[in-house]
């Protein structure tokens, strides 16, 4: 029999027709269709220019792109565009760039993309312009591929140069007198995805574009700066806080959008009492499989690691008749990126008809026009949800998205407040340029690619006493009024934009003795839970056992196997306070922020069955003790209120409230939920009081702590809010966690604390 | 907290890089340092308010250095200017003191632009001394003053004798001058003899490494005492740099002086072997033959090759092969076949390469399809063995093809 194959719409129709599946849909919002605002071309793009557009079937500019052109060409005004993904914005930059270029050869542009796979893209878009247009423009992508046989030719002569921050930071800024000619005609920087540059990241890169200024400075240069951001809160103040540059903001978005239904589903509760909902991924799972037996292509996004290859071996199993493995992919990071671009691929060619992702799908890789999109479980934040979202329907044409949410609180916050979803303005970004160590790390870069003058500001930061510090530490000297640096290593080497640690741990597969083969690699914070010792690590849909983590060297050896289980691991947190910097104390509650210390180390890691996500054993990890100082916020009761409280009910509200905040905190200050640890502690080490902590992941902290201190009061009201508005009983993972046969359940121990201190 | 107090805290995270490893004896510091630099044949440059140190030795030229004096540079020269040979290592058209031997000292690895050159050393023949010159930066502040001395007195760089010259040394060069340029004369033109380049050809495999230390030893026959290891030379700087008392770089300034003095040895010695001045080792023979080769001087080639045609072992098959191949490629045919007739005969476990080879001049040469057919056939009998041995099943070299070819050639026409 030949499978009658359906339309997007005929699939929605079978859904439509299954009251089962219908019981679920919570909330289903269409956004209509976007109808198109355009403009004629400026009349000051250069004639060439205008044909070159004529020729591409271009015949008008969306308002948006005209803005922009405006205001970076005939105004030379630093701007940052925000536009949904499909909307034309690389025009926005690359038209002021060529316009540039066309009329002063000499001249140059930097393009910095968030990753390589981004750059590539761009760059065989541009060139397929230039191309067409017979303009006279060098295009080049640099980074670790670059052949080094043209890397003189890219130095010298490249117009456009695209590259990512981690090469700037590394391989460019550091060898500055090889680009002499691009730093002495330097006319436009071209920011891409500035939405992605937040965080310890964002924090970094911010850092290496005030390096990028100063050696523009040298060669006497002032780009102007041109940005794009996908929609969050405050796109204009992420990208001044970048640049340094006041920025102008255009978001007149002109581009037209095809209809979009927008589907919140909520799984059936399986456990009354505890409030237990069918898992999110099974749920995903099935939705996922209605469409791709109907080859419609779809896209499926997953939390975590570990959740995408889940998933992904689930659709693979399914679909391993009908289509063979490959039609179904996955794609995260820690894949190769060979194995990424041949994905990204098949998407566009239409060979891969369903992809499994976290959300290193989310940037704007190229992967064509998906027609569905599920989300399994709440992406963690509105943009976030948003942006993936985009990926469905990206040009015209209807699109549908789904998303699934799991029993976790915040998503069943989401779900059943669609209104809130919809009406809220996405999150802010937040970056910390000036955190102790990345400046530092930052400091140290710069004064090898350049001494600091006695008196000079690093973008307008005060650094004197951090010079003096490092010349105590003989790593810089100081002579006739400058700072030079004075050691033999080469500083961007050691400092890593991405992760906290520089050290990866690489992940070798030894299945076959005679072929052994790195198949990965893995940040040390997260090899710490997923690559300890007996550990099931799962990549591209492939079980793997961890035979040994060979911590000293960072190697982790696996071998493929085939298990009906997968691995979770915990982590041992102590916490001391070493200074409080502000803090505010009432008769009912004290909050704080300030400095302290955290040990964390694995404990155990528990075995849990698929299908049935049963415990089905256990076993110790065996992994040093990692030690941060960090900045924290922490809640505390006075004894005043604790004295009321018996120990036990101290102890599961505390776990209990903890649990809330850990899924609402990142809400509020927009980060991921691996950025901002909760700890609570019955007795604090340094009060003795009933605390509870929030504390920043990255060393020195990003001010995600010091926000959660200045919100702290509404954070909490709205953690009382999630838990009273939850349908359970005693307690249940989407509120305060699984109630553990406790003489009062940690739901009301929750509440009776929060209305004590509220 | 005060910003002293976090950098205090976050020491541990902050402060990465490796920490001096040498420290100087503190001398008083009533010392005048001008006198020890005196002391060490060195002389202040002045310019606009910064100093270069310039310290001048010289050596007769009948002092030893290694196997060779000196002054065997100048036979080395003079026999380069006698012969018609196309080198990169010929000195022809030059005459010995046109030869300048360089080498820098820098404050760390790799081609930063952090990595400060501060000690420049040249070392050439003038007359009837060898003349080392060093330019020495003394505090970061000078480097005006270090290139200013360094370009004014070295106007022709037009031929440096490096190691790894041309990766390393030239290049930062570049990168600091860049950071001068309005203040310093241009960069004159240059060109290399990079001896990094023809030691790695010639004993690559012979030697542990190929660094200018082991060269010096195990080739040269030259051996430092009390040298100053590479890897520590940037700590005794910071440690000069903070301390200004010469007597810390003195040791330096040794190290970098016996490099350019092994440049001029080593230099003479390649010339020497390369003309067949003096004996060399089968290997380095051969090698020599498959640099002539390289650079298309086909007649040396062979004639190197041909010197060790006899020669017992690895080295000579080697030779005769591509002794063969190039009579081949010249269509001596006749000679060529003779050569690999002898080595097929004499391989222990066959050769199939070659019996390709005599199937081919068979077969397109000498129109003999019989015998081209009986060589294919051998080749694929010692094919099939070997594949048996390794589990390969591949015919990588199109005997399959081949046999299938000359049968046809044989029997169908």
């Amino acid at each position: 029999m030949i499978p009658v194959k359906k339309s997007l719409n005929e699939c929605m129709d079978i859904i439509r027709s299954r009251p089962e599946f219908i019981k679920n849909i919570a909330h289903w919002e269409t956004i209509p269709e976007r109808k198109a605002k355009t403009v004629s071309f400026p009349d000051s793009i250069h004639p060439s220019l205008q044909q070159s557009l004529h020729k591409r079937g271009i015949e008008q500019l969306y308002s948006h792109q005209k803005e922009a052109f405006t205001a970076a060409v005939d105004d030379e005004q630093n701007v940052v565009v925000v536009t949904p993904t499909a909307s034309g914005k690389t025009l926005c930059y690359n038209l002021p760039v060529l316009q540039e270029v066309t009329r002063n050869p000499n001249s140059r542009a930097l393009y910095l993309f968030p990753t390589k796979a981004l750059a590539q893209d761009q760059k065989s878009e541009l060139t397929e312009w230039i191309e067409e247009a017979e303009l006279d423009v060098n295009t080049y992508t640099y980074d670790g591929d670059t052949p080094s046989s043209i890397r003189q030719k890219i130095r010298k002569a490249g117009h456009v140069v695209m590259t990512n921050p981690d090469m700037l930071h590394s391989g460019v800024l550091p060898h500055h007198t090889k680009w002499v000619s691009l730093f002495e005609n330097l006319k436009y920087v071209v920011i891409d995805e500035v939405h992605t540059y937040r965080g310890v990241f964002g924090s970094h890169v911010a850092n290496v574009i005030r390096r990028l200024k100063r050696i523009c400075r040298f060669y006497g240069s002032d780009p102007v700066f041109i940005c794009t951001s996908a929609t969050i809160a405050n796109p204009k103040e992420i990208a001044e806080q970048l640049t340094g540059k006041p920025m102008r903001l255009i978001d007149n978005n002109g581009a037209p959008a095809g209809a979009k239904h927008f589907v919140f589903y909520n799984p059936p509760v399986v456990n009354k009492p505890l409030n237990v909902r069918r898992s999110a991924t099974l749920e995903a799972r099935n939705i996922a499989k209605l469409f791709l037996e109907n080859e419609v292509q779809t896209i499926v996004f997953g939390r975590s690691r570990v959740r995408v290859e889940i998933l992904l071996s689930y659709l693979q199993k399914i679909f391993q008749k009908k289509f063979g493995a490959p039609k179904i992919r996955g794609y995260r990071g820690g894949y190769l990126p060979k194995q990424r671009r041949e994905i990204e691929n098949g998407l566009r060619n239409g060979e891969v008809l369903g992809v499994v992702s976290t959300n290193a799908l989310e940037l704007g890789v190229d992967i064509g026009q998906l027609q569905v999109c599920v989300m399994t479980g709440y992406p963690g934040s509105v943009a976030s949800t948003w942006q993936q979202a985009g990926r469905a329907g990206r040009r015209q044409g209807e699109a549908v998205i789904f998303l699934v949410a799991s029993s976790s609180a915040l998503d069943q916050y989401m779900i059943q407040n669609p209104d809130y979803f919809f009406t809220r303005t996405p999150e802010r970004a937040r970056i910390n340029p000036n955190n102790l160590i990345i400046l530092v790390d930052h400091l140290k870069c710069a004064a090898y690619e350049l001494p600091f003058a006695k008196g000079e500001a690093f973008d307008g930061v005060e650094i004197e006493e951090v010079l003096d510090f490092l010349t105590d530490e003989q790593i810089l000297h100081f002579q006739n009024e400058k700072w030079y640096w004075m050691n033999d290593s080469f500083p961007a080497y050691n400092i890593s934009l991405r992760s906290a640690s520089q050290e990866n741990v690489v992940i070798i597969d030894q299945t076959e003795v005679a072929n052994v083969r790195v198949i990965g690699e893995m940040d040390r914070f997260s090899a710490m839970t997923l690559l300890h010792d007996d550990a099931i690590y799962l990549h591209e849909g492939v079980q793997y056992h961890v035979d040994n983590l060979d911590w000293e060297e960072k190697k982790a050896y696996v071998r493929q196997v085939n298990v009906d289980h997968y691995t979770d691991a915990h982590m041992a947190v102590h916490l001391k306070v070493l200074e409080t910097d502000e803090e505010t104390v009432s008769a009912k509650a004290e909050f704080a922020y300030g400095e302290v210390t955290v040990n964390a180390m694995p404990t155990i890691y528990k075995k849990i069955k698929f299908e049935t996500h049963e415990n089905i054993g256990w076993g110790h990890i065996h992994l040093p003790e990692e030690e941060l100082h960090t900045n924290a916020a922490w809640l505390s009761l006075p004894d005043a209120i604790s004295s009321q409280l018996s120990e036990d009910h101290i102890e599961h509200g505390l776990i209990g409230i903890a649990n809330v905040l850990r899924t609402t905190a990142p809400l509020f200050v927009m980060c991921d939920s691996s950025d901002l640890h909760v700890t609570p502690q019955v007795k604090a080490v340094h009060s003795g009081q009933p605390t509870i902590f929030l504390y920043d992941r990255y060393p020195g902290g990003i001010g995600l702590s010091e926000n959660v201190y200045q919100s702290m009061g509404k954070l909490l009201q709205e953690a009382k809010a999630l838990i009273q508005r939850c349908s359970c009983e005693a307690g249940c993972p989407s509120c305060v966690g699984s109630p553990e046969g406790a003489e009062e359940s940690g739901k009301q121990a929750a509440l009776k604390i929060l209305n004590m201190i509220l | 907290m005060s910003l002293k107090g976090k950098l205090a805290r976050f020491k541990n995270d902050i402060v990465t890089e490796t920490r001096s490893q040498v420290t100087g004896q503190r001398h008083t510091a009533s010392l005048d340092m001008a006198a020890k630099w005196a002391a060490l044949q060195a002389e202040p440059f002045l310019f606009d308010g910064q100093t270069a140190w310039v310290r001048t030795v010289s050596y007769p030229l009948n002092t030893c250095h290694g196997r060779y004096p000196f002054s065997m540079l100048k036979e080395a020269v003079s026999a380069w200017n006698e012969t018609e040979i196309d080198h990169p290592l010929s000195a022809k058209g030059l005459s010995f003191d046109e030869l300048l031997f360089f080498d820098t000292e820098t404050t760390g690895l790799g081609g930063g632009v952090g990595n400060t050159i501060f000690l420049i050393g040249c070392g050439r023949l003038l007359g009837d001394r060898v003349v080392v010159k060093q330019f020495f930066l003394p505090t970061p502040s000078d480097e005006v003053a270090l290139y200013q001395a360094f370009l004014t007195d070295v106007k022709d760089l037009k031929n440096l004798v490096t190691y790894n010259g041309k990766a390393f040394d030239w290049p930062q060069i570049k990168t600091r001058h860049t950071f001068l340029r309005e203040a310093v004369p241009n960069l004159p033109a240059f060109g290399h003899f990079d001896l990094l380049h023809a030691s790695r050809r010639l004993w690559k495999d012979t030697l542990e490494s190929n660094r200018l230390s082991v060269v010096e030893r195990d080739i040269l026959e030259f051996t430092r005492t009390g040298d100053t290891p590479g890897h520590l030379v940037p700590f005794y700087y910071f440690e000069y740099v903070k301390q200004q008392d010469p007597e810390i770089i003195r040791g330096v300034l040794e190290h970098n002086e016996y490099d350019i003095l092994s440049l001029i040895t080593l230099y003479s010695h390649l010339s020497q072997l390369i003309l067949s001045r003096i004996p060399a080792t089968a290997k380095e023979q051969y090698e020599i033959g498959r640099w002539y080769a390289y650079t298309g001087s086909e007649d040396k080639a062979l004639e190197s090759f041909l010197s060790i045609s006899d020669a017992a072992g690895h080295e000579g098959r080697l030779a005769n092969r591509n002794i063969a191949a190039i009579y081949k490629r010249q269509k001596r045919y006749d000679e060529a076949m003779m050569i690999w007739e002898r080595l097929a005969e004499t391989s222990a476990t066959g050769d199939s390469e070659l019996l390709i080879e005599m199937a081919k001049v068979f077969e397109h040469q000498y129109k003999d399809f019989r015998q081209a057919l009986d060589c294919s056939k051998q080749a694929y009998r010692i094919e099939k063995q070997k594949s048996r041995v390794a589990r390969r099943s591949q015919d990588g070299l199109g005997l399959e093809n081949r046999i299938n070819r000359l049968e046809r050639k044989l029997f169908c026409s």
